[in-house]
C-alpha cells in the first residue's frame, strides 16, 4: 500500500496531505461563483485555479493588478492555499499563448502558493509523434520555469505520458535537470475511463519520485480512493460543480446519482450540513446547495479512507468492498493491487 | 507389492574405465550448443570458407549441407551456430524446419533471436541515435536502458528521430515502430507478437500506429530484410540463418513449395550483402530442388555432403566423447574400454551413421559396466548389439 501522509511547508502554513484541491471557476466566468466551502469544510482551505483564464479575463486581471488580492476576488480567507496551474488543458487543441516566464510572473502576481508549470496535454487522437513533441515541449517549459523560479512558493512540474516509461523517464529527467518541489501528472482526463492505464501511469510516477505527486483532474468520487491507495499526495477536481450542473448527486462510497432517479425520496442519504436538515425538493432547486453537498461527498470519501488507514484497518479489504459494485473499477483496482504488492 | 520394476537413482560406476560417467547420449539428438564436433574435413572446410567470406567481405553467401538422417546435419548447423554466437558482430538464428512457408521461417528466426535480443537491438538503435543527437555516448543496450531509466536522456526527444531513421533504413515504417515499441513496457508484448508474425488485434496495432499486418510470405521477406538492414546499420557484419530439415518442404503442396522457394530467392535477391543462409537438407530432396527450381538452387550454388563415418572418423569421435569424462590421463588405447575390433563392428552395424554409433556406444558402455567387463570386445558387442 502506497498511501502516505505528508506535510507541505508553505508560507501560509502547513498543508496536510493527501489533499483535494477543489477547482474554482474564477477566470472562466466573469467572477468566481464557486459556492462557499473554505471555512465550511475544514480540510478544504485550498483551491485550484487556472492562471491563464485569470490573466486572459481582462477586467478581472486589471482589478488584480490594481491591487485587489486574489483571495479577496475569490471571497476566501487570506490564508487559503492556492494551487495555480498553467491552464494547459486549454492548449489541448489551441496554440500555446504564454511562456513559462509569463505564467510564472502571473502566478507570482496572484500570490499562489503552488505553481504548476506550462504544459501541453496529450490526446488519444494524436499521433505518437505529436504526443512525443508535446511531452518534450512540456519538459522544456518545466525546465525554463525551474531556471526562472526563485520564490517561496512550491514549483510543481507538469508531466505527461501515455506509457509508464515516458512518465518515469520524464520525471527522472526533470529531477536531473531542474529543481522542483514535486510533480503533477497531466493528460489523465482523456483516458480516465481506462482505469488500468491510469493506475499504471500513476504508479510509474509514484515510483519515479518520492517528492510530492499531484494528479490533475481526477479527484472525483470514484478515482479518489484509487489515487490515495496509489500514494498520490494531492489531486484536483471540478466534479462537484459539473455534477451539480447536471443535477447529479454524489453519494460517498458509491458515485453519482441523477436526482430524477430518486425523486420519490423525501430526504437524501447524506447527513452532511447541506443535506442533513433539508429535504430533496429543497436541494434540487438549489444548485449551490447541491454543489456544496457534492464537495462534502468528496470530503467524506477522503475522510473515510483516512479513517480506515488511521484505525489500522485493512485498506485493501475496504477497497475490495468500495469497488465491488463496478466491474470496471474493480478490475482496475485488482490490477493496481497486484502492482502495489509487487512494490511493497 | 509389485516388484516388476526396480527403480533407483543410483549411478552406474564407470571408474574401472577411468570415466566419471557415460559420456555418450542415451538419446542421440544434437545439443543446443554442442561442445564436440567430429567434423569431416571437407564439410568443415566448406562451412568455414562460406562463413569466413561473409565475415571478411560482408557479401552474402549461402550453402546447403546435405546428408542422410542421422549423419549429423543438425549437429553441424548447431555447432556452427554455437561458434558464431560467440562473436559480437553477427546475429545468428536457427530455424528447426521451414514449416508451411517463408513466414514460418521468419517467425522461427525471430523467435530464436528471442524477445530480449530484439529488445536489445531496439535499445542499441536508440543508443546510436542518442550518440548523434545528444551529448551522451551510450555504448550499448544496457547503458542506453540505464540512461533512460535514470532520466539522463529524454525518451520523447530521441524516439521520433529513431522512428524516422529506422523507417529510412528499413523502408518499412511499421517495422520501425514495432522495433521502437519493444522498449515500452505497455506495448512490447504486442510489438513482439507483431514482429514474430503471430498476429495481433487491430486495436493493438492501432495503439502502436502500425497499419499493416505481417501475415504473408511477402511481408515476411520484407520484415526479414528490414531486420537485417537495421543490424547492418548498427555495424553488424551479417545475419546468419540456419534452416534445418529443409527436406520437409517436400511435404508442401507443389504450389506452396514453389512459393516458399521463391520467397527465399527473393530474400537472397534483396540481400546481396550481410546475409548467410545455411540449409540442412536430405540429399534426395535437394536433388529435386536442384532439378526443378533452378532459380533457387542457382542462388545457393554451393553444396557439401556429410558422408557416413569412416573408421578414422569413428575412432576420433569415440575418443572425443570419452575424453569428456576421463578421470585420469588418456589411457592406451585412447578408446578404452572399446577395442579396435568392437569399434569396427559398431561401424559396420551402424553403417557409419553417427546417430546410431552414439546410441550403440552408450548402450555398450552401460552393459559393460553392469556386467563388469574390463573391455568392450567385438564378441561382447556382437552379443549385446
Amino acid at each position: 500500500m502506497l498511501y502516505r501522509r505528508r506535510t507541505l511547508d508553505l508560507s501560509r502554513g502547513a498543508l496536510e496531505t493527501p489533499v483535494l484541491f477543489p477547482v474554482r471557476n474564477i477566470g472562466k466566468r466573469s467572477s468566481d461563483n464557486t459556492p462557499e466551502y473554505v471555512g465550511t469544510i475544514p480540510e478544504f482551505s485550498v483551491a485550484m485555479i487556472n492562471t491563464r483564464s485569470i490573466r486572459n479575463r481582462e477586467p478581472m486581471w486589471n482589478r488584480l493588478t490594481d491591487g485587489v488580492p486574489l483571495r479577496k476576488e475569490m471571497d476566501v480567507p487570506e490564508d487559503t492555499i492556492v494551487f495555480a496551474d498553467s491552464g494547459g488543458f486549454d492548449f489541448s487543441s489551441g496554440d500555446v499563448d504564454t511562456t513559462p516566464a509569463q505564467t510564472l510572473d502571473t502566478q507570482r502576481q496572484l500570490d499562489a502558493d503552488i505553481y504548476g508549470t506550462v504544459d501541453l496535454p496529450l490526446s488519444r487522437e494524436n499521433r505518437d509523434a505529436e504526443n512525443d513533441r508535446r511531452v518534450e515541449q512540456s519538459t522544456k517549459y518545466a525546465l525554463e520555469a525551474s531556471d526562472l523560479h526563485d520564490g517561496d512558493s512550491l514549483l510543481i512540474a507538469s508531466v505527461h505520458g501515455y506509457d509508464p516509461q515516458t512518465v518515469r523517464n520524464n520525471i527522472r529527467y526533470l529531477e536531473k535537470n531542474g529543481h522542483f518541489d514535486g510533480y503533477a501528472l497531466g493528460s489523465m482526463v482523456p483516458i480516465r475511463t481506462d482505469y488500468k492505464k491510469v493506475s499504471k501511469l500513476i504508479l510509474a510516477a509514484r515510483t519515479a519520485t518520492d517528492k510530492h505527486l499531484h494528479v490533475y483532474g481526477l479527484g472525483g468520487l470514484v478515482y479518489q480512493p484509487l489515487l490515495l491507495y496509489l500514494g498520490v499526495d494531492s489531486f484536483d477536481s471540478s466534479a462537484f460543480i459539473r455534477s451539480a450542473g447536471n443535477r447529479n448527486y454524489l453519494v460517498p462510497g458509491f458515485g453519482g446519482e441523477a436526482l430524477r432517479n430518486v425523486e420519490s425520496m423525501e430526504y437524501l442519504p447524506c447527513p452532511c450540513p447541506v443535506c442533513g436538515q433539508r429535504c430533496l425538493d429543497d436541494i434540487r432547486e438549489d444548485r449551490t446547495a447541491l454543489t456544496q453537498h457534492n464537495l462534502w461527498a468528496l470530503a467524506t470519501e477522503l475522510r473515510r479512507f483516512r479513517y480506515v488507514a488511521e484505525s489500522d484497518r485493512d485498506i485493501e479489504e475496504y477497497l475490495d468492498l468500495r469497488f465491488q459494485g463496478n466491474p470496471v473499477t474493480q478490475r482496475a483496482y485488482e490490477t493496481a493491487k497486484q502492482q502495489v504488492r509487487r512494490l511493497s | 507389492m509389485n516388484d516388476t520394476f526396480t527403480i533407483t537413482d543410483e549411478q552406474q560406476d564407470y571408474s574401472q574405465y577411468d570415466l566419471d560417467a557415460n559420456p555418450f547420449p542415451y538419446s542421440p539428438v544434437p545439443a543446443e550448443d554442442p561442445e564436440i564436433y567430429c567434423g569431416q574435413p571437407h564439410v568443415t572446410e566448406k562451412i568455414s570458407s562460406t562463413v569466413s567470406s561473409v565475415l571478411s567481405t560482408g557479401k552474402s553467401k549461402h550453402l546447403v549441407v546435405t546428408g542422410k538422417y542421422g549423419n549429423g546435419k543438425s549437429h553441424t548447423l548447431k555447432y556452427t551456430r554455437s561458434l558464431l554466437r560467440d562473436r559480437d558482430d553477427v546475429v545468428v538464428g536457427y530455424v528447426a524446419q521451414p514449416g508451411e512457408g517463408f513466414l514460418d521461417i521468419y517467425h522461427e528466426f525471430i523467435y530464436d533471436l528471442g524477445f530480449s535480443r530484439v529488445q536489445e537491438i531496439a535499445y542499441e538503435y536508440l543508443a546510436a541515435v542518442t550518440c548523434d543527437i545528444t551529448d551522451e555516448n551510450p555504448t550499448g543496450a544496457n547503458e542506453m536502458e540505464s540512461l533512460l531509466d535514470d532520466g539522463e536522456i529524454l525518451l520523447s526527444e530521441i524516439v521520433p528521430e529513431t522512428i524516422r531513421r529506422l523507417s529510412d533504413v528499413t523502408k518499412f515504417a511499421d517495422f520501425a515502430r514495432a522495433i521502437v515499441h519493444m522498449v515500452y513496457e505497455d506495448t512490447n508484448l504486442y510489438a513482439w507478437q507483431w514482429l514474430t508474425a503471430e498476429g495481433i488485434r487491430y486495436e493493438q496495432r492501432k495503439e502502436m500506429e502500425i497499419h499493416s499486418a505481417l501475415d504473408d510470405d511477402t511481408m515476411g521477406v520484407r520484415a526479414f530484410t528490414a531486420m537485417k538492414n537495421i543490424l547492418l546499420d548498427l555495424s553488424y557484419t551479417g545475419v546468419f540463418v540456419f534452416v534445418d530439415e529443409f527436406e520437409s518442404i517436400a511435404r508442401l503442396s507443389p504450389k506452396n513449395e514453389q512459393a516458399t522457394l521463391n520467397s527465399i530467392r527473393h530474400l537472397m535477391d534483396q540481400n546481396s550483402n550481410g546475409l548467410c543462409m545455411l540449409f540442412g537438407c536430405a540429399p534426395e530432396v535437394w536433388q529435386d530442388v536442384m532439378s526443378e527450381y533452378h532459380a533457387f538452387s542457382e542462388r545457393i550454388g554451393q553444396e557439401v555432403a556429410l558422408r557416413p563415418l569412416t573408421t578414422e572418423n569413428l575412432t576420433e569421435l569415440v575418443e572425443d566423447y570419452l575424453s569428456r569424462e576421463r578421470t585420469s590421463a588418456v589411457p592406451d588405447p585412447a578408446v578404452r574400454p572399446f577395442t579396435e575390433n568392437s569399434l569396427e563392428l559398431i561401424l559396420q552395424r551402424s553403417q557409419g551413421n553417427i546417430r546410431q554409433v552414439l546410441s550403440v556406444c552408450s548402450r555398450m558402455l552401460d552393459n559393460a559396466a553392469s556386467e563388469s567387463q574390463a573391455e568392450i570386445t567385438a564378441d561382447f558387442t556382437q552379443e549385446h548389439i
